[in-house]
Parts: C-alpha cells; structure tokens; sequence
C-alpha cells in the first residue's frame, strides 16, 4: 500500500505555504499530522500533485489567550493539548476529549487543525468545536476569513475550505462560572473511531437550573450535529430533572447511517444514552462551579 | 510428572534477543541480488467476465519489467493443489491468474512486475481490465438452495462437498421417544487468520539449470516445495526452499496459494528472481478465509436431562477456491461434534458451497464450529429446561471410570482428563461465588455471565504426508549440538522447546542446541507446524534421535574412557564415568576425535555422531482437552461486553515448557474472544468485502483483553513422552465461552443468543428483539 | 521495457540511531521504507502500513510515530530512534528487552520492535503506571500471538525495573 508519487514543500512561514496553495490550487493537499491524511494516500483514495508541508511552520503551532478566549494554532498537536494545564483549566472539553482520539502514539503527531480540517464525522475535535462555537481562522494568500463551526462542516470529510486556503487558528471560548463541560462516547475497543458520542457544555444559573447548553454529537451523520431541540428540553432543568427523557429527544433529531460497526437504530438509541451520561456530568461540574 | 531438568521447565527463549533488538529475519528483510517486486491487479467484482485487459500504459510506466496476465502465465503452470489432500480435493483445478473471467473480488488478474514496489503498483493503476459483471452468489444457503447461478460453470453446481445426512433408525426413534427435544440454530461469522506478517517469498529461477530457489514464508516448507516443483514442472530435487523467521501463520501459510504460485511462474517467465510481499489489504481481502458456518443442532435429552442423542445439519461457505478439503470443518464435525459427552447416537450431514468470495483455508482449530455449537447448544438446553449448565454438564461428560470411552462417531477418548478440567476450571472460577456475586448484581440492575465450554481437540493428526517427523541429530565439530526437522515454527517455540527434549535426553544444555528447519535441501520430509502436532511427532522424533546419539557418544567415551558404556554419564555436555565427573570428555573433546582423530576409535566404536529417528504416534489423532470459563459483563445500554475473567483448565500431557504452552492457550483464546466480539470478514451482496483494512476488521486489543487464568490437568498420552497436541485449543474453547457468558448475562432480559459477531449494534437489537418479544 | 525517465528523486538526509543517513528517494517514500531499504534498518515491520497496527513504531525526536505515516523527506531535521537503536550496547538489552524476553511478551516477533519502542517511550512518560494505564498505553500495538498476557507481564516488570534503578 504505497502512495501515489507527489512533489513535496516544506514552506516555513504561513504566508509562504498560502503562496503554493494559490499556486496549485486544487492540485496541492497540506499535510498536518499525517494520521488520517497518509493511510488515505496509502490506499489511494487520496492523492495529490503537491503536497505542502505544514510541520515546519512553527507560527502555526503557536497558543495564545485573549479576554474570554484562547486561540490554538492549526499545527498544535494532539499531545500538546492533551497535557497542557492551561487548555485543561480554560478550555477543558478540548483536553478531555483528547485522550479518546486514537492512541498515544497517533497523538503525538496528530494536530487539532488537521483533525478539524479531515472532518470525520465520528471523530472528537468537531464535535467540540461544535459543542463551544469554536470560531476557524481561514487564510488565503489575499485575505482571512473567520468562520463559525456551525458553518464550517459541510458534508462527509468536507468542510467550507477552498482551494488555496489554510486552516491557521481555531479559538475556544474559556470556561465562565457555573459551567460544566463533558464528553462520553461508545467506542469499541480503546482509541477506535466512537460508534456514537457526545460533547456537551452546559451552564446553570444560581439555583442550578441549566440557563443554555450545547449537545454535540458525533458518529451520527455525515457531520457532527447539534440536537437543538434536546437543547431546548434541558432549559431549566433542575435537581428533579428527568435526564433521560430529555436524552431521549435527541434520538427524534439524528439521521445516522447503518455500517459495519453500528446500525442507524444503535446509534439513535445508544447516542441517547451519551447524551444522558454526557449531561449528567457537565450538570454536575456545572452546579459545582 | 514431576518436572525433568528441563523439561517441565520455564526456558526462557534466546531468539528473543534477535527479536527485541531488531535483528529478526523475516522474509522482507531478506534480499537476492536483482530482484524485483511483484503487485497484482485483483478483480474489484466478485463475479463478471474479462472481456479485455489493457496492459500498454502500464508496461510503460517507470521502472517496470513486465505486466503479466493469465495468457502469459497460466499455460505455464503444473497443477496447483496439497500434496497432502491430493488433486481430486482440488475442485475446481486452481488457476493461476483469473481466466477468462473472475470469480472473487481480490482475485488475482495480472502481476506487474517493477523495480520496487511504488512503481509496481503504479503500473498497477494503470491495467484497464474490462469486466462485464454478472450476479455473483453471495452466501452458502443462497448459493445451496436459492439460485441457479453457478459459481464454477465447469463443476455445474454450487456444491462443493458434501457428507449425507447419516441418521440411523436408532437416532430417530430416540428423537422420537424422547422426554425433551431442543433445536437450534447457531452461525459462525466468517474471519480470517490475520498474522501480523502476511503472506511473501522471494522466486528465483535459474534458467540454466532448470532449478529453482526460493525464500518463503511457510509453515510448512516441504509442502510448498512438492507443489512449487509440480507447478513449475521439474524434478523434486531441482528445487530448494528455505525459510527465515515468519511472523505468525495460524493455517494461512501452510499449503500454497495462487497468488504466490504467480510469483513462482512469474520468476520462470522473466528468468529473474522476484519478491512479492502481500501488503494487509491483500491479505485481509485476498488471502484464504474461514469460519462461515452455520449449524442446526438438535438435542434429544431423557427426563433427568441425560443427552440421548443429537444431529447437526452444518452448511459452510468455502468460497470460490478453497484451499484443499481440509480447510473444510466437516470432516472433524463427523470425528468429534459429540465432544466430551456421553452421547450415544449422533447424526450427521453437511454441505460445502461455493460462493462468489475468496476461499476457504485452514485456521487454527478449522473445525471448531463443532465446540462453538454444542457448548452453546448445552447451555441453550441448561436454560430451557431450567437446569444449572454445570449441573447440565456433570451429567452428560464422560467420567474417568468410563474411559477408554469409544464415543458414537468411533473416536477413542482415553488418557484424558475430561471431568478433571471441567472441576479444576470450576475451582479456579469459584463457581458458587460467583452465581452469588451475579444475584447481588443483578438486584443493582448489573448483567453478570458466565459461560462454560469444554471439548476435546484432535491434534498430532497422523496421516499420509503428516503421518510422522524425523529428526536428524549431530554433534558437530565444534561440539555443539545440530537438529534438523521439518518443522515450521512461526511464534510456537519449535526451537526452544525441542532443545529442551535434546538437553534432557542427550545431556546437554539447552542453549547448546540449534534447530535447523525450513531448508529443503537440508532438512528431513516433515509435514511442517501445524495442527498442533510438532510436540507430539517432531518431539517424539527428537527424544529418539537424542536417545540415539546419547548412546553413541556414550560408546565413544566409553572406549576412551576405557570404561563400560553402561557406566557413562551424559550430563551437561560431558561424558565421564558416573561418580567422577571431573574424570571425562566434553562433547568439543569427543567430536575432536570423532571427526578428526578417527584412529583413537580402531577396534572400537563408529566415528559417528549423528542420529536419524523417525517417529509416528501410535493412533491418528492424539487427543488433548480443556474446559474453558469466561466471566463478563454486559451492559445493556451499550451492548458492550467486559471480559472480567478467563480461565482455562486444560490437559495436554506432561508441559515441555509450561511458559510456551500457556502462551499459546492466551494467544488461542484472544483469537477466540476476537471471532465472537470483533471480528467480522463481511461480505455485502454484490460480493465486495467490507473490512478490507484494520479500520473495520478488529483485531482484539490489549485494552480490552482479560487475564487469563490456566490451570493444568497432566494425563499421560501414549505417546512419545506422553504429550498431547495443544496450540489450537485456546481458539477452539473460547467462542462458545465468551458467547455463553453474554447469553448468561442476558438471560434475565429473555434474550436468545446463537449469532456472531456479537458485537454491541448486535447485542443491543437482541435486547430490543427480547423486549418486544415479551411486550 | 521502454525508456521511460525514473520519477524524481530528492536527496534526503535522517539522524537515525545517532548517525547522519542519506540518500536519493522518491518524495512519497515513507520513513519505514527509508529506514528498511535505505538504511537496511529492518527491525522496523511493516503490517498494515496505515497507522493501526503500531508495527512500524518508532521514536522521532523522543516520541513514538508511527514511521508508515510519516515520509523520509519529513524527518531531516528530526532524530530518528529505530528497535536497533535502543540498546547502547548491543550486547546488554534495555530493561524493556530484557522484560519482553523474561516474561515472553513475544511468538513469532512481528509485532515486537513496534511494542518495544513504543513500551520505551511510555515508560518514559509514566514510569509508574497503573494496571489500567498499562492497557490504554498498550491499545496502539496490536498483537496476534501473545493474547497479551505476557505483555501486560512485561510492562509491569520493565517499570519496576526502570524505577529501581533510578
């Protein structure tokens, strides 16, 4: 299983690695982490003329805070994330979905941009980035463009970016008081693609009643998707809240595919019950704090 | 038995140096000077004629040699079929390159042949094979009893092989009167063998001398030289074999496949040698398959729930080209389906059927279904008539007292500890507290099982080209010890433990001896490693040719001692007069004057060193037995399943190394647990396989896998050394084990297990079958 | 076959093992398949060669990748670590080897430079791991003759070890 043959970049600065892909256009891939791009190239179902370097930008692999912020560049790798202490206390479902993505050694090199960028609907990254709003910083070689998460994932593996553009930056809302945030999804066996999952932020007024929340989930279509209606349900939930029943809407909103690993009707039912432990969590982190 | 000096003993292996460090030498870490690389074009439809094949573009593409197709090769070609199973089994004849039109998707249609691999499967890209499709046959009941289609027009039906149902009047009327009646119906999904090196060799053929040289990765090397010299059509001794260290097998490397037929005729066409190493998809989609069966069992039980006889209908889906019959699970569902039960009367029938899909071949225990249905079947019963599975067992398995027990198939069970395992795996687990623990549970709404499985395994089978081993043993000149078999390890610790049988039978250290296997030229005729039969033939060859050559080096010192023979010691590598153990030879000092100072032996002993003993068992199969417990919970909003616990009881004689022995009941068992709860070689119906890489085919995973407890039972076969033929049992007891813990489990929801995979999209629509069944 | 111009090579140069590796390689040429081809490196295995299987682990710059997913082109400024180049001195195994052997974490050998190196690199990590620690840190090699049983063996021993010598 070896690649089909490519011409290799290794630009060094952002605006050198935007100048090839205005360049090639459609003939040029960026290469992030490699983990799910390579296996791709490995079996040829995908291949590329140009392939353009992204591991020898450090300015992509940079992290910085702003007010109620925190901006992680594209290149930052998985690992980075997941022993950042920083990232753990201001953008915790970041960090804590990082440990079900794949295994340690994947992590090592795997990039939340490249995660992001792939767009696999089972994957973790999208769903939180979902799950917060995470805004994605689009550049090409004449402008920048940010763009929302909710407009972001168009379809299976694809999202909005175009030829000749770059994912530089995603930036995270940091946790507020009286938030709480989850993630729970069934895998099965440790670091496989989730059959079906959920992140979920949740915030709780004074009383601890739930004031809003956003439920992601992933493994259940061709994108991540937020269940709005379930969101509405849990407003105002309070200490006698039925969870499970509110869980349960979810299954009304999601249009999953059968495959090998799960049917459609397993994911619908079981993605409920990641909705519920999801909740149950995050409520719980929330009322605490 | 009480442990020897080193047999019985943990020896730890020296070769895993090599392996720790990097230093291993598996076949493509081999190299011969101008070699090229090999890739196949495969079908992508499962059936369809080939009306064309456009080979241009791709002959020139960069660096490639040639792109051969099956006009080039398959004139070429002897017949293509086990010497052990003979050219009849071989139903259809096997082809080299699809001909004409293509009957599997990922059978091989044309080899490129390239400077390296990269370019290979460039040019590969580049072949345009036109393929006009037609309905493939997809599923053995379908391909059996619901098309007309026929996947091998030149057989004309889509039944491949077949057993009639062999009921007498005696097993109907005993359905007939019986107080109980139970039937059921229990599937195998289909797997595959999975070693973790796939399949590759190096050909080379020399065209000046008619002969051909190859590195193989093979479990049995002298079979694939009987079948490569009939392919190529040369004399036996114009070809030579060797192989280097081969990363797992588990029955897919034991008998050649086409695909490396093509690389051995393709070597012959261009005069060039040429590496082909199968890359994972080829090997998960094109490499030989198992497991797809399915059987119908019926038990007839009398009031108190003795067994009084039982049937199997048994279908199984051999795919397009099988590897020879014995792949086939039939044969040993005749020997063996009543297992260790007191059944008197069984019948049977069963029915092979081609399909559109890449054939059957062995996998390690490739009858198992037998176990997986009874022990099911058994506990299926338990549950039915509300009987303990235990209790369900205790009263049907054969009890020592009844042994030699000649079972209604005419298999002869003796030597065996059937209700010893069955207690001691039900000691280990701690039956009753955990039946206490699952109760507790329960009240929590926790789902506890635990699944029994017990079976007797025929291993060592004993049969034309398998029917012995020969080993060949010599002090070198040196003084170190040379063995040669024809054995084929591949992970089972040949070496090791045959050094270990030298070391305490000739008297020297185990790190004194070296194995020598796979080389053709040099190697005596053996049926390779396989089967779990090398301890019981190879060892028992070994243990002669050590008692041999133990004497003859005895003799020797003895004449330079001038002592009498029967007053040498053997020990440690020297030979001294017993109770002076300063006083003697080494074996450096012995072969110095055996070799090179024959006139010290004048008027005395053969200057010789070397021994040559031929060993065959004394029946066809050497029984072995276990009895497996599996512990699990499910959770039934999930449908995961935790494998809490695994314990295996088991008896295969007296342990050469109790260390390799229990590594091959934990690797067995993990296969096992991976055919029920991950594995799944799925077909869709037009034919394409849908788990061609590891993404979708799961292997089970250190995360998820149990300790696995093993307890041993030791009764004496009466064999060479008293040992039992094992490597296959972990994979034969635990599906059944591991199915039976999750129907436990379940059981309080009214569910009804029989199918695999059971993985959790399964288990959960049984629940919700269960709960609209009771609704 | 015609005359038909070879693709494009780039010269290339690795630290592997301490040393300075070169060669003239197809950008597209993986690091495994420099390290075994290249280098004649060929502890390194190839058993699935996309990512899933952990056969191919090695260290780069300190940390276990697998080498099938990265292409030699990538890793010139980087330190490459191979299974042959754990041990200092080559005839005393790392406490790692040593465990693998005494505990027989291995059969046939296919899978084991993968466990080894990446075992080496977690043990680095998390010298003191927990029973469950062990089993997630040992979900990215796969093994199809052990059942794991001796690994799980391995693991424990090789992290007292390296403790005790500490």
């Amino acid at each position: 299983m070896k690649p089909a043959a490519f011409d290799y970049h290794a630009p060094t600065t952002i605006d050198e690695a935007l100048d090839l892909l205005a360049a090639h256009g459609d003939d040029a891939r960026v290469l992030a982490g490699g983990q799910s791009l390579v296996p791709l190239m490995a079996v040829r179902l995908s291949r590329t003329e140009h392939l353009v370097d992204l591991n020898t930008i450090p300015a992509l692999a940079e992290i910085g805070s702003a007010n109620g912020s925190l901006s992680v560049g594209s290149m930052v790798r998985q690992r980075t994330i997941e022993h950042d202490p920083t990232i753990a206390a201001t953008v915790p479902l970041l960090a804590r979905a990082t440990p079900w993505i794949g295994h340690f050694q994947i992590r090592n090199q795997g990039t939340v941009g490249g995660s992001l960028a792939h767009a696999d609907p089972a994957a973790e990254y999208p769903a939180v980035a979902l799950a917060l709003d995470a805004q994605m910083e689009i550049r090409s070689a004449g402008q920048t463009r940010t763009v929302t998460a909710e407009n972001f994932f168009e379809g299976l593996f694809s999202t909005c970016i175009e030829a000749g553009e770059l994912l530089t930056a995603i930036t995270f809302p940091t946790r507020q008081p009286g938030e709480g945030f989850a993630i729970n999804e069934v895998a099965r066996r440790h670091g496989d693609f989730a059959l079906v999952g959920t992140a979920a932020r949740v915030a709780v007024d004074n009383q601890g009643a739930v004031t809003s929340s956003a439920i992601a989930m992933f493994g259940v279509g061709t994108t991540p998707q937020r269940v709005t209606a379930t969101e509405q349900a849990l407003i105002g939930a309070d200490q006698d809240a039925d969870l499970n029943a509110i869980a349960q809407i979810s299954s009304t909103e999601l249009a999953p595919f059968d495959d090998l690993h799960a049917s459609a009707s397993y994911r619908k039912r079981v993605g409920a019950v990641t909705v519920r432990r999801a909740l149950t969590d995050a409520i719980e982190e929330a009322r605490d704090g | 038995m009480t442990a020897g000096r080193f047999v019985g003993q943990r020896v730890i292996r020296r070769e895993d140096r090599r392996f720790t460090t990097g230093e291993g030498n598996y076949i493509d870490d081999i190299a011969v000077a101008g070699m090229l690389h090999a890739a196949f074009v495969r079908s992508d439809f499962a059936r369809g004629i080939i009306l064309s094949i456009d080979t241009t573009e791709a002959e020139a593409s960069p660096g490639v040699i040639a792109v051969l197709t099956a006009a080039d090769l398959n004139a070429m070609s002897g017949p293509m079929y086990s010497t052990l199973l003979g050219e009849a089994a071989a139903a259809p004849p096997m082809r080299a390159l699809a001909d004409g039109d293509v009957r599997y998707v990922g059978e091989p249609v044309a080899v490129v042949v390239a400077r390296d691999r990269y370019l290979a499967e460039d040019a590969a890209e580049l072949v345009f094979v036109d393929i006009e499709p037609q309905t493939p046959v997809i599923g053995p009941v379908f391909a059996l009893d619901e098309t007309d289609q026929i996947v091998h027009p030149e057989r004309g039906t889509n039944l491949a092989q077949s057993f009639p149902v062999n009921d007498t009047p005696e097993v109907e009327a005993a359905f007939a009167g019986a107080a109980h009646v139970v039937s059921r119906q229990f599937t195998q999904s289909r797997a595959t063998c999975v070693p973790m090196e796939g399949r590759g060799l190096i050909a080379s053929w020399s065209p000046s001398s008619q002969t051909f040289e190859g590195w193989v990765s093979s479990q049995n090397s002298h079979e694939y030289h009987a079948h490569m010299a009939r392919v190529l059509g040369v004399p036996h001794h114009h070809v030579r074999l060797r192989t280097g260290d081969i990363g797992g097998g588990f029955g897919q490397k034991v008998m050649v496949t086409r695909d490396e037929d093509c690389i051995v005729l393709a070597s012959k066409a261009l005069a060039m040698p040429i590496k082909w190493i199968e890359d994972r998809r080829e090997n998960l989609i094109a490499a030989n398959q198992a497991r797809a069966e399915i059987l119908d069992v019926s038990m007839a039980l009398d009031e108190d729930a003795n067994i009084l006889a039982c049937t199997v209908r048994h279908v199984e889906d051999v795919g397009a080209y099988a590897i020879g019959g014995h792949a086939s699970a039939s044969g040993n569902l005749a020997n063996i389906f009543p297992g260790p039960y007191r059944i008197p009367l069984y019948g049977v029938g069963s029915r092979s059927a081609y399909t559109n899909t890449v054939g059957r071949g062995a996998y390690r225990g490739p009858w198992l279904s037998e176990t997986t249905a009874r022990e099911q079947m058994i506990d299926h019963i338990a549950r039915e008539l509300g009987i303990d599975p235990l209790e369900l067992r205790r009263r049907n398995i054969i009890t020592d007292e009844e042994l030699p027990y000649t079972s209604a198939t005419g298999m002869v069970y003796d030597n065996m500890a059937l209700t010893g395992c069955l207690e001691q795996a039900i000691e280990m687990v701690d039956y009753e507290a955990f039946r206490s623990q699952q109760a507790a549970a329960l009240q929590e709404g926790r789902y506890l099982g635990l699944g029994l499985s017990t079976y007797v395994e025929p291993g060592a089978i004993s049969w034309g080209s398998l029917a012995a081993e020969r080993a060949v043993l010599r002090i070198d000149p040196g003084g170190k010890v040379r063995l040669l078999l024809g054995s084929g390890e591949h992970g089972q610790s040949v070496g090791l433990t045959m050094s270990q049988l030298v070391a305490e039978y000739l008297g020297c250290g185990v790190d004194d001896v070296e194995l020598i296997q796979g080389d053709t030229a040099t190697t005596p005729f053996g049926g390779g490693t396989a089967g779990s039969r090398t301890s019981v033939i190879a060892g028992g060859a070994t243990i002669g040719a050590a008692k041999v050559l133990r004497d003859k080096v005895a003799s020797i010192a003895a004449h330079l001692l001038e002592a009498a023979p029967a007053d040498i010691e053997v020990l440690d590598g020297r030979a001294f007069v017993a109770g002076s153990p300063a006083q003697g030879l080494s074996f450096a000092e012995i072969a110095h004057v055996a070799y090179r100072q024959t006139d010290q032996l004048a008027g005395g002993p053969e200057p010789d060193l070397e021994a040559s003993h031929r060993y065959q068992p004394p029946n066809m199969f050497t029984f072995s037995n276990a009895c497996h417990v599996c512990v699990c919970e499910v959770d039934i909003e999930t449908g995961l399943v935790d494998l809490q616990r695994y314990i295996v009881s088991e008896d295969c004689g007296p342990l050469i190394n109790p260390m390799v022995v229990e590594g091959q009941v934990s690797g067995g068992v993990v296969q096992g647990i991976g055919g029920v709860l991950y594995e799944h070689m799925a077909y869709d119906d037009a034919g394409n396989p849908l788990a061609s890489t590891f993404l979708d085919y799961l292997l089970p995973g250190a995360a998820e896998m149990p300790i696995i407890e093993i307890g041993h039972c030791e009764t004496l076969a009466d064999t060479e050394g008293g040992f039992k033929g094992m490597s296959e049992g972990g994979t034969i007891g635990a599906p059944a084990a591991v199915a039976n813990a999750v129907a436990d489990a379940l059981a309080p929801l009214g569910v009804l297990t029989g199918e695999f995979p059971m993985g959790p999209s399964q288990i959960i629509d049984l629940i919700e079958a269960a709960a609209s069944a009771s609704a | 076959m015609a005359d038909v111009q070879m693709p494009p090579a780039v010269p290339v140069s690795v630290r592997v093992n301490g040393t300075a590796r070169s060669g003239e390689v197809e950008a597209r040429k993986t690091l495994a398949d420099f390290l075994r081809d290249d280098c004649g490196l060929t502890g390194t295995h190839l058993a699935c060669e996309h990512g899933a299987c952990g056969a191919c682990t090695v260290l780069v710059d300190g940390q276990a990748v697998r080498s099938c997913l990265l292409f030699a082109v990538q890793c010139q400024t980087r330190e490459v670590v191979t299974v042959e180049g754990l041990t200092v001195d080559p005839e005393t195994l790392t406490p790692v080897q040593q465990a693998f052997q005494d505990c027989h974490g291995l059969q046939c050998g296919f899978c084991t430079p993968g466990f080894v190196v990446s075992v080496t690199a977690f043990l680095a990590d998390n010298p003191d791991p927990t029973e469950e620690e062990i089993r997630i840190g040992l979900s990215g090699n796969l093994c199809r003759c052990t059942g794991y049983q001796g690994i799980y063996a391995a693991v424990r021993q090789a992290a007292a070890e390296l403790r005790g010598s500490k």
